[in-house]
Formats: C-alpha cells, sequence, structure tokens
C-alpha cells in the first residue's frame, strides 16, 4: 500500500474505502495509532478535518496562523463564555502549535487512576517503555539555562529569592533557533512532532490521511463498529464530496472535544451515561509583571522553567496550581491586558518590559461535552469554589514570583485590574474577585471525556481503549484520561496511544 | 432545538449549574438580547451601505456599529500624534467583516446580537437616549464601559469578545508594531494553505 497526505480541498477522492482501520484525526494520539497500525501492515487511514500544512506556511502572523491552526480560528469558548479553550486543528493537532512541553504522567496519577478508577495495565511500571520509545522517537530533552529567555529567567529568578520549588522542562525541539513563534507553528521544522515525525514515518509504513475531511458519524448498530461517514470540505467549508470508510475498528483522536462530540452525535450506546462526562480543562489565568529593564517575552523558548511550589498530584491535594511562563505576541497580550481605548494603549507601550506567569488549576471540576442542533461541541464546564481558590492561590503565587525577581509593579488582568507594587500591598488584596468572567482564563489541555476503567458504569471504554459496548471502536486520545494529570498532556496522549496500540493492532487482524 | 440545547438532557445544559445569581444575571442579559434583536429588526434602516465596499459577513448596520466601536476600543493614547495609526486607518472593521464570513453560524448569530445590544440598549441603559453611532467619544467610552464591567456575565462575555477582535484587526498590522516596541516576524508572509 503506498501512504501520502492527500489534500481533501482539492484532491480526487474516493467515494468508498474498505480497510483495516480508520483513525480520527491526526494529531499526537492519531499519530501514533496510524504508524502502529501502518507498520503492523494494516490498511489504514487517517481523517483530519483540518488542512495540512507545513513550515512553509507558517508565518508568524497571529491573525492568519489562529485561523489556520486553532480550533474555530481561537475562538472557541466554553459554553458561558468564561474560559477560552485553544485547541489544534489540522494534521498534527495542537503538537504543531504547542509549546513542545514534555512531561510524563506523574506517577501518582497513574497509580490513583489504577487504584480507584479501575484501569489495569498502566501503572508506571507498564507505561514506561512506552515513554521511553516516544521520548526517544521525539528527541526530547532538557531546555539548557543558555537558551532561557528572559520571562523564563524572571521565574527561575522568583523561585530562587522564594526558595520555591521550581526546574527546567524538556521540550522535543531540535534545531530551535529561539524565534518564539511556537504558538504560531515553527517556520523552521524544529519541532519533532506528529507533523514532522510521526507522521511521515506513518506514510512511509503506507498509511494513507486525508486532510480537510470532516467525519460527521460513526457507522454502527450498537454492538460493532463499521466504519465512519466523513465529508470533504474545498476551501470555503462547502461540501465537496462524501466518503463511506468501512472498517472493523475505528480509532477517535480527535481530542477530549472532538472525540466526545462525535461519539454523542453517532449515538453510541451509552446505557451509565457516561459519555462525554470528567472534562478537565487545566483552566489557567495570568498575573503581568513591569520590569524596569527589557524582558521581550516574544523573544526565545517559552515555557522553559517551571515552579511546582504549589503542585501535588496527591487526589484532593490544596496544592494543585502549576506556574509556568505565558507571554503572547501582541494580539493576545491586547486581547488579556484590561481596559479598553486611551488606556489600553498606555498600557501596551510597556510590552516590551512585561514577564508574564500563569498559573494553571490541576482541576477536579467535571466538565462535559455535549453537541448542539448543529452537532457543534458544546463545552460545559462550571468550575468548582475549590478549583476556583486554586486558581485565587496561583494568581497570588505568581505576583509573588514576579515581585520577587524585581517587577516594579504586578497586574491582575481583572475588570477593574488589580495590581500591586510590593508584598505589602500584594498581601492586603483581598482575592474573592477572582472568578470565572472576572479574570480572562484559557484551557490549552482538554481531556477525560471518554474515561478508560475496567467498570463500565464509570469509563467509556476498557483498559485496552475499546469502548466498552461496541466492539472495534477505540479511543486514543487525552479523552482516555479518568482525572487531570496536572501536566501538559502531550507526551502522555502519545504514551497512551502507544502503550494501546496492540490491542488496536490485534482487534484490527481479528477484522 | 436552539443552539446549546442538549441533545442528552433536551434543557439548556448551562443553566444546570448556574448559581441563583447567575441566572439572575443570564435572565437579564437575556433580556437585553432579545430586546436588542427585536429592536434591530426595526431599526436597521437608516445605516447606508461603506462606500466602495462589498460587505461579505456583516450588514451595513454592523459594519457601522464595529467601526464606531473600534475607534473607541483602538482608540489612540496620544490624540495629537498622527502617526499613531487609527482602527480606520487599520481596517479594523474591515478585518471583522471577513472574520464573521469566516465564522460558523452561531458565533455568527452571537454576535450580532451583541451589537444589537450595543447599538440600541446598552446607551439606554447608561442615560443616553440615543443609538450607539450617534453618541459623541466620551458617551461611547461610557457605554463600552458599562458593557465592560457590567453585572451581566453574557454582556461582559460579549465585549470581551468584540474587544478580541478589534485588537486582532488591529495589531495584526505592522504599522502598530512599532508603537509597543515589539519586532515582529522573521518571515515574510508566504500564501495559504496547500
Amino acid at each position: 500500500m503506498s501512504g501520502g497526505i492527500f489534500n481533501g480541498r482539492d484532491a480526487q477522492l474516493p467515494e468508498r474505502l474498505d480497510v483495516d482501520a480508520v483513525v480520527v484525526g491526526a494529531g499526537a494520539g492519531g499519530s501514533v495509532a496510524l504508524r502502529e497500525l501502518a507498520r503492523a501492515g494494516l490498511n489504514v487511514v487517517g481523517l483530519e478535518e483540518g488542512a495540512y500544512l507545513t513550515s512553509a506556511d507558517f508565518d508568524q502572523r497571529e491573525d492568519r496562523m489562529l485561523a489556520l491552526l486553532y480550533q474555530d480560528g481561537g475562538a472557541r469558548t466554553t459554553h458561558d463564555m468564561a474560559i477560552r479553550v485553544l485547541q489544534g486543528r489540522g494534521v498534527g493537532g495542537s503538537t504543531v502549535h504547542n509549546t513542545n512541553l514534555c512531561k510524563r504522567t506523574p506517577d501518582e496519577i497513574l497509580e490513583l487512576w489504577a487504584d480507584k478508577y479501575a484501569v489495569a495495565g498502566a501503572r508506571p511500571a507498564d507505561l514506561h517503555a512506552s515513554f521511553e520509545a516516544i521520548e526517544r522517537d521525539l528527541s526530547v530533552s532538557e531546555i539548557e539555562p543558555a537558551m532561557r529567555n528572559a520571562n523564563n529567567e524572571a521565574l527561575r529568578r522568583g523561585c530562587d529569592v522564594l526558595g520555591w520549588r521550581g526546574g527546567p522542562l524538556k521540550h522535543n525541539r531540535v534545531g530551535c533557533i529561539q524565534s518564539g513563534f511556537c504558538e504560531l507553528g515553527c517556520a523552521y521544522n524544529a519541532k519533532q512532532n506528529a507533523l514532522k515525525i510521526l507522521l511521515p514515518q506513518a506514510v512511509d509504513a503506507g498509511a494513507r490521511v486525508y486532510a480537510d475531511v470532516e467525519v460527521v458519524r460513526i457507522v454502527h448498530d450498537g454492538r460493532q463498529v463499521a466504519g465512519v461517514r466523513a465529508l470533504a470540505r474545498g476551501a470555503s467549508g462547502n461540501v465537496r464530496a462524501q466518503i463511506d470508510v468501512r472498517a472493523p475498528v475505528v480509532v477517535l483522536s480527535a481530542s477530549a472535544v472532538g472525540s466526545a462530540a462525535l461519539a454523542r452525535r453517532s449515538g453510541l450506546p451509552d446505557p451509565h451515561g457516561v459519555l462525554g462526562r470528567g472534562l478537565r480543562l487545566h483552566p489557567g489565568a495570568v498575573v503581568a509583571g513591569r520590569f524596569d529593564g527589557a524582558i521581550e517575552g516574544w523573544r526565545g523558548i517559552p515555557q522553559s522553567f517551571e515552579c511546582t511550589e504549589h503542585l501535588s498530584h496527591e487526589e484532593g491535594s490544596d496544592r494543585r496550581v502549576w506556574i509556568v511562563t505565558a507571554f503572547a505576541h501582541p494580539i493576545g497580550a491586547a486581547a488579556t491586558l484590561p481596559g479598553f481605548g486611551v488606556r489600553h494603549m498606555e498600557a501596551m507601550r510597556a510590552y516590551p518590559n512585561l514577564a508574564v506567569l500563569t498559573a494553571m488549576v490541576h482541576d477536579e471540576t467535571s466538565g462535559e461535552i455535549d453537541v448542539d442542533a448543529d452537532g457543534q461541541p458544546v463545552v460545559l464546564y462550571n468550575m468548582s469554589e475549590r478549583d476556583r481558590a486554586q486558581l485565587a492561590k496561583g494568581l497570588g503565587a505568581c505576583a509573588r514570583l514576579l515581585l520577587a525577581a524585581g517587577a516594579r509593579s504586578v497586574t491582575i488582568p481583572a475588570v477593574p485590574p488589580v495590581s500591586a507594587s510590593n508584598i505589602a500591598e500584594l498581601d492586603a488584596l483581598d482575592f474573592s474577585f477572582v472568578r470565572p468572567h472576572a479574570v480572562p482564563q484559557t484551557a490549552v489541555h482538554p481531556m477525560g471525556t471518554m474515561r478508560m476503567g475496567e467498570d463500565p458504569r464509570r469509563a467509556v471504554v476498557r483498559s485496552t481503549g475499546e469502548h466498552h459496548q461496541v466492539r472495534g471502536l477505540f479511543v486514543a486520545d487525552g479523552s482516555l484520561f479518568p482525572t487531570s494529570i496536572g501536566a501538559p498532556p502531550q507526551i502522555s496522549i502519545y504514551a497512551f496511544a502507544l502503550h494501546l496500540s496492540p490491542h488496536i493492532i490485534e482487534r484490527a487482524r481479528i477484522g | 432545538m436552539a443552539r446549546g440545547e442538549s441533545r442528552r438532557t433536551g434543557k439548556l445544559p448551562a443553566s444546570r449549574d448556574l448559581s441563583r445569581r447567575g441566572l439572575l444575571a443570564a435572565g437579564a442579559a437575556l433580556a437585553l438580547v432579545v430586546g436588542g434583536s427585536a429592536l434591530a429588526v426595526f431599526r436597521t434602516r437608516g445605516y447606508a451601505p461603506p462606500f466602495g465596499r462589498v460587505l461579505v459577513g456583516l450588514s451595513p448596520w454592523q459594519f457601522f456599529v464595529v467601526e464606531h466601536a473600534a475607534r473607541r476600543i483602538a482608540a489612540p493614547d496620544r490624540p495629537a500624534d498622527a502617526s499613531i495609526p487609527s482602527a480606520d486607518d487599520t481596517d479594523v472593521a474591515g478585518f471583522v467583516d471577513a472574520w464573521v464570513a469566516r465564522t460558523d453560524r452561531r458565533r455568527r448569530r452571537d454576535l450580532a446580537r451583541f451589537l444589537a445590544v450595543l447599538e440600541h440598549v446598552a446607551p439606554l441603559a447608561c442615560g443616553f437616549p440615543s443609538r450607539f453611532t450617534r453618541l459623541g467619544p466620551t458617551q461611547q467610552d461610557a457605554t463600552l464601559a458599562s458593557l465592560e464591567s457590567s453585572g451581566s456575565d453574557l454582556l461582559r462575555a460579549g465585549f470581551e469578545g468584540l474587544k478580541s477582535l478589534v485588537f486582532m484587526g488591529y495589531y495584526r498590522d505592522p504599522r502598530t508594531w512599532a508603537l509597543i516596541g515589539y519586532t515582529g516576524p522573521f518571515v515574510a508572509p508566504q500564501s495559504g494553505p496547500r
């Protein structure tokens, strides 16, 4: 079988395909599933609703790249519009625009899943080989101090001054020129991601990937999956063709939002009402610190240092905040800074002197993915009081770090903005203003809407990734996670897809 | 079935978890939005199409409201400095028009309703018996500020959405980058997706 990545916008497309397996979504999980299935000698196709773009297309312009690389052009939010949800779209998925963070699923989380959520065969020792293999594939390494930009250096300095726990982070980048445009796609092809590494390997092994092809329905009879129905779209979004893919195995890798929404609108059996539930987001908000000297946080490698002083992965902990840098290019910064008009432009003039930190909550809130009348995802998430308190605590910690690092003042972009110029002023602040809608929040790590586990009353899929009721239907993305993982999920998604792939291959061989 | 209505529950899903305060705020905002939409039906005449421009996403009245709002949201901090590009110079409203043409039906409708509230309802709530687009700059600023700090989560979110669009239109223009010391991209713009 000759592999390739085909553009559904203009390529000649088959009306019907008969294959061993079809993978929905070509991001982190989908790319691994495609590669492993193809390497096993199986006839596999991948269908990706977004476009096929490469480094030559990434022109470092926010207005163009947000529209091309992100779901809903970067405008996706929770249903109540309190949290902006940034997710990737296109061949490579979120691995194209993420900041390359590589942290394994914490051991405490894997043990929790085994002990409390009946996840079998996925304790730390069981996952070790998969983590090792995928980190080798993606050339994961620690970012050296010499490559730390001024914003990350401010975070390190803050940790040092306060004596707080922190350290360097690992990334999957090789040949990085430190341009700082990671979240807009890498024009230098330095990201060792699904787009650059795994999908070419899948194609070499015979996988075919169709871009601009949206799966609209999973075909099944309630007990056995039979394939998918998809629509190829033209440049203006018009439907060019319908494609019916017949396959005894379907792998959902369309993210915790996309996979659950597709499952919902396909009418999968859900006898225990668990489908789409359990959504976690890692919601976060930012604090900006104004320094006398230049920071120019848009330059250099983002998120190369972390503060874990307020992060514990023990269940029920009251230390559930992860702190990293969060610098944005001008459009993102302007949208986040409070106010408008004259005062906003005055604030924007300080842009080169700002360092920005984000407090991301390892959340307990359980949200849900539903679909609206058009079949589009609806992200329901009502932050719990415990998580709100964690966010408030995290913002206070970010402010303290920035002041310790030498910021002249810190600002939380609430309406009205909340500022402090020293620790005494910070200590005097009442953080009860931190709540949904009062402080702009962003989430980039949706997970947990088709949870795995052996108990069908609490899990959608088995520990093998196969649906409890529908044979041949697998999940291989962040939907699998029974709880928040309290770490960026990229490596976990890759590793779980690799870990589960023998089960998918076995089912595809049986047919 | 209306937007956001759950296939599973048949109810508005967000309402399940709303606090009483949130429910009241949402109700008030909904009344404003519905009222705004109704008003807009009757009061969308008298808006001339923008000269020399074919609109692709917005209607003429919507374009007019965005144009006025953008001038205030991206107002220069040094009005006498002619080197600062204005919202008109950077064609913010044209950018929003093109953005709306690309976005989905749900977001188009949400934006249209918010613009109707901004044009017809918010000024009244601020004590200005006039359309937003007929107010002076100071009154327009007061109207926008009232939405930014509204007790309604929905109206605040609507304002933030419009503000994000305006700044996306404004700060996409390289002429604005010098104002804020931003050095800009390293690579030249490429053609569209392959």
